[in-house]
């Protein structure tokens, strides 16, 4: 484990690439798109992905306003419960699936994602609390509640391409039991996680940031389209093997341009990127 | 029992034994790894989540031939017993051997089970170095409790909620780390074992973990009922 | 047939964790790495490669429940498992290397402000030994979660199969294997070879911190160099480590099974004579005695467990008594 970073001060720069919507309103853009997206489950696997992107995105930036001040045991710690705070929403999301159906939408599972919710919160306000945990990290239940949410939201959208429906015994027979689940959890936490970390230093820039995590959002979609390619029951329906090759091709897209883009942006804002050379002596 | 009071207990006492496990464990993060300070070289998080699957695949397939539910969480508590015990000793050795250095306490001048002295063998400007005695021994049995919890739940999962066994684990796992990490949280990293004098904060990280468990606990509850598994 | 397969499982766990720890000498992953972030910080620009992702546990549960997944798949195509668990070992390693190179990359132009330049020979050179390395670590618990799930199977009781799917055992040992590389591994690479050049036999004082050895036996010091002298003490103990953790918990899996009369039974159900229609027929009839044999079998296995975790603990005594008998109290300044 590697040490967090200690306060960093915000720094707003201008140069080079960058995202234009703040935190506040990246989080509202991609809860709204997940959400919509998640009480569909109807759709094809293609768009179900761009709001597994959404929330990943939302949840990966909720971690790096939260371990931006030193969590004590690195950046990984959170991204991790937010997954397992997913994983339990998910489940609870997919049990109220059958209930409150209003033709293709399910608004039912979205209890999952306010049970989460209220978890998050409450987990943030006792870890914040002077008198409690008293992490003392500003904006920590905010930051809890919204990776709460976005885990959830993550992890049900996965379901949702895998089982092509929300349904609570289709979902455990094809997406859980045959241990699927664990390849979702792990690479939810990574693409959660794993951009901030792998972009810790002082000179980390948001939107440097942010790519990592699309892209591992598209290494995501290429694992989940083979498996649902594999073993799709349909060819042309929801979860068939059609979809899963568009998913694969749409992972393969969407990993290589923001890949390649990272790559470039990082050589390019690093000090210098030199093919070989010796290190300055100091002594 | 109701399914609900055995499934909110199992999973109440599994998050509680949890958070406890990761308090006795001798956790020394990055600075171990340079045997500045005492403990194993990792994150408490992974070391108690390493030990607990350890345990939970035992508790596993001990659960496919016995349904008493003691038995089973006790095969996860020893599973992750036999693994931290292993590791500690090992990782003592390569202490020892690799670096050369005596397993020292930084916190104590005194190893309060073995009696051994302690401050003449550290080296200055480390927080000891290795896994000295007294943080092995609760080491041992931070590993016994937190197996024990971690099994716990996967058999209240699997037998009280019906889960199907993968799902158990996993959903007993997602439980199981979100309590490791919330009592990390309240440790800030590291910890030496139960001599430690931030062992005294462990009332608040049982407190909050309780009330995570509790809510978890509901919640699976939910689950289980609205998935038509009992009932 | 089991006991065979089980030493397979013992074996193919201490190559797995070897290999498993010399891939993160040579990626510089986990918490010595703190050490090559800390060097830049302080002006030591250095030639380390820079692989952040995350602690060990989760890396490994990445690339071991990938490759469990794609194995998986391939083998519900019904291919070969000879062909399927490698094939999955590939695509958790084409992962790690992704993983790897977004890591180092994103590291080091963090590190702008500290005249830390991207070197690429350091960034391609490292890439193929992290890809071995890792191929073997992951091919390792991929096999050893296949013969897990199918253990019963193979050695013809089917009772024995693991009840959990193959990507979740794959992640299981990813995580275990993960934390056993870093709490044990880790030492000998961050506490011995990456301050070479401080004095041997002390801690590593917090005034050392981010000043590690920079310069090579011959020219600058990156990872490559760092992976011949950890292999010859710290990875073997790493894997020695793995392997007894399952050595020991197969064994006294076993023993409970033999003593507790849980495998003579299993064997006695799976075979055709008339011993075997008897007990098929008596398990049916009084299910109090699978029950009976089951917990038998589980609490021998439990007492086995604790015996040995108190050797264990007497180990660690006498490990102590020994080096504080030996090395003496710290002299040095």
């Amino acid at each position: 484990m590697t040490v967090g970073g200690g306060p960093v001060v915000e720094e707003e720069k201008t140069e080079g690439f960058s995202f234009p919507p703040d935190v506040t309103q990246l989080g509202i853009i991609s809860a709204i798109i997940a959400i919509v997206i998640v009480i569909i489950p109807g759709l094809p696997a293609v768009v179900k992905a761009v709001g597994v992107i959404f929330a990943l995105l939302w949840g990966m930036d909720s971690v790096r306003k939260t371990s931006k001040y030193g969590l004590g045991t690195g950046v990984p710690s959170i991204g991790v419960l937010a997954t397992g705070y997913g994983v339990l929403g998910a489940l609870v999301g997919i049990a109220f699936a059958g209930i409150l159906n209003v033709s293709i939408v399910q608004p039912g599972v979205l209890i999952g994602v306010i049970a989460m919710a209220i978890v998050g919160l409450i987990s943030g306000v006792l870890s914040n609390n002077e008198k409690i945990i008293g992490m003392k990290i500003p904006g920590l239940e905010r930051g809890m509640m919204e990776l709460g949410i976005a885990g959830t939201l993550a992890m049900l959208l996965q379901f949702s391409i895998v089982a092509g429906s929300l349904d609570f015994n289709l979902v455990v027979e094809r997406a859980i039991s045959n241990g699927v689940i664990a390849v979702m959890f792990v690479l939810s936490m990574m693409a959660m996680f794993h951009p901030y970390n792998a972009c810790l230093g002082p000179d980390e820039r948001r939107p440097r940031t942010l790519m990592v995590s699309i892209e591992i959002s598209g290494l995501l979609f290429i694992i989940l389209g083979i498996f649902v390619a594999a073993t799709a029951v349909s060819t042309w329906g929801v979860a068939g093997v059609v979809d899963g090759i568009s998913l694969i091709v749409f992972g393969l897209i969407v990993w290589i341009v923001f890949f390649v883009k990272f790559i470039k942006t990082a050589m390019r804002e690093a000090h210098s990127t030199v093919g070989t050379g010796l290190i300055k002596t100091i002594e | 029992m109701d399914p609900i009071l055995l499934i909110v207990v199992c999973v109440l006492a599994g998050g509680v034994l949890a958070s406890l496990g990761v308090h006795l464990l001798p956790v020394g993060g990055a600075p171990a790894a340079m045997a500045t300070a005492t403990g194993v070289a990792t994150g408490t998080v992974m070391l108690m989540l390493g030990a607990a699957m350890c345990g939970l695949f035992t508790a596993a397939s001990v659960a496919t031939y016995t349904s008493n539910i003691l038995l089973v969480s006790l095969s996860g508590a020893v599973g992750s017993w036999l693994m931290m015990g292993v590791t500690m000793l090992l990782a003592n050795l390569l202490y020892v051997f690799g670096a050369g250095v005596v397993p020292v306490s930084g916190r104590v001048d005194v190893d309060p089970i073995t009696g051994q002295s302690q401050k003449e063998y550290k080296t200055p400007q480390c927080d000891g170095h290795g896994v000295p005695n007294v943080s092995y021994i609760s080491g041992m049995i931070g590993a016994l409790l937190g197996g024990f919890g971690g099994a716990l739940m996967y058999f209240a999962l699997l037998e009280y909620a019906n889960f199907e066994p993968t799902m158990a684990g996993v959903a007993a796992m997602a439980i199981f780390v979100a309590n490791a990490i919330i009592a990390a949280y309240n440790i800030g990293g590291t910890i030496e074992g139960f001599h430690d004098p931030k062992f005294k904060r462990l009332p608040k990280a049982i407190l909050t973990c309780a009330i995570i468990s509790l809510l978890s606990g509901v919640l699976v509850w939910v689950v289980a009922n609205m998935g038509g598994l009992i009932g | 047939m089991l006991f065979a397969w089980m030493l397979l499982i013992v074996f193919l766990a201490l190559i797995a964790c070897m290999f498993e720890d010399l891939e993160s000498d040579i990626g510089s992953q986990s918490n010595p790495n703190s050490q090559v972030q800390l060097a830049a910080q302080i002006g030591q620009v250095n030639r380390f490669f820079n692989k952040a992702i995350s602690g060990e546990a989760p890396s490994y549960a990445l690339y071991c429940t990938i490759a469990g997944v794609v194995a998986y798949v391939l083998l519900l195509k019904d291919v070969n498992p000879l062909l399927a668990i490698p094939i999955g070992a590939l695509a958790g390693e084409a992962i790690h290397v992704i993983f790897s190179v977004t890591a180092h990359v994103g590291r080091t132009a963090a590190q702008k402000r500290f005249e830390q330049p991207i070197y690429l020979d350091v960034l391609y050179g490292h890439l193929l030994p992290i890809a071995t390395h890792g191929f073997m670590a992951t091919l390792c618990i991929t096999a050893i979660a296949y013969i897990q799930c199918n253990l019963g199977t193979l050695s013809g009781m089917p009772a024995l199969d693991h009840p959990f799917a193959l990507p979740l055992l794959g992640f299981i040992w990813g995580i275990t294997v993960g934390a056993i590389g870093s709490s044990t591994g880790d030492i000998h690479y961050g506490a011995e070879r990456e301050f070479q050049d401080r004095p041997f036999g002390e801690g590593k004082r917090v005034v050392y911190h981010g000043k590690i050895t920079r310069y090579a036996d011959c020219g600058v010091r990156t990872q490559k160099d760092i992976a011949y002298f950890c292999a010859k003490y710290g990875g073997p103990i790493t894997g020695f480590t793995f392997g007894l953790i399952i050595l020991f918990e197969s064994w006294r899996s076993l023993i409970g099974m033999m003593l507790g009369g849980y495998l003579p039974l299993q064997e006695a159900m799976a075979s055709d004579t008339l011993l075997g229609t008897v007990a098929r027929v008596a398990t049916e009839l009084i299910p109090a005695i699978p029950a009976a044999i089951g917990d038998l079998t589980a609490i021998i296995g439990i007492v086995v467990g604790l015996a040995i975790g108190i050797v264990l603990i007497v180990g660690n005594v006498v490990i102590v008594k020994w080096a504080r008998k030996r090395y003496g109290p710290f002299v040095g300044e």
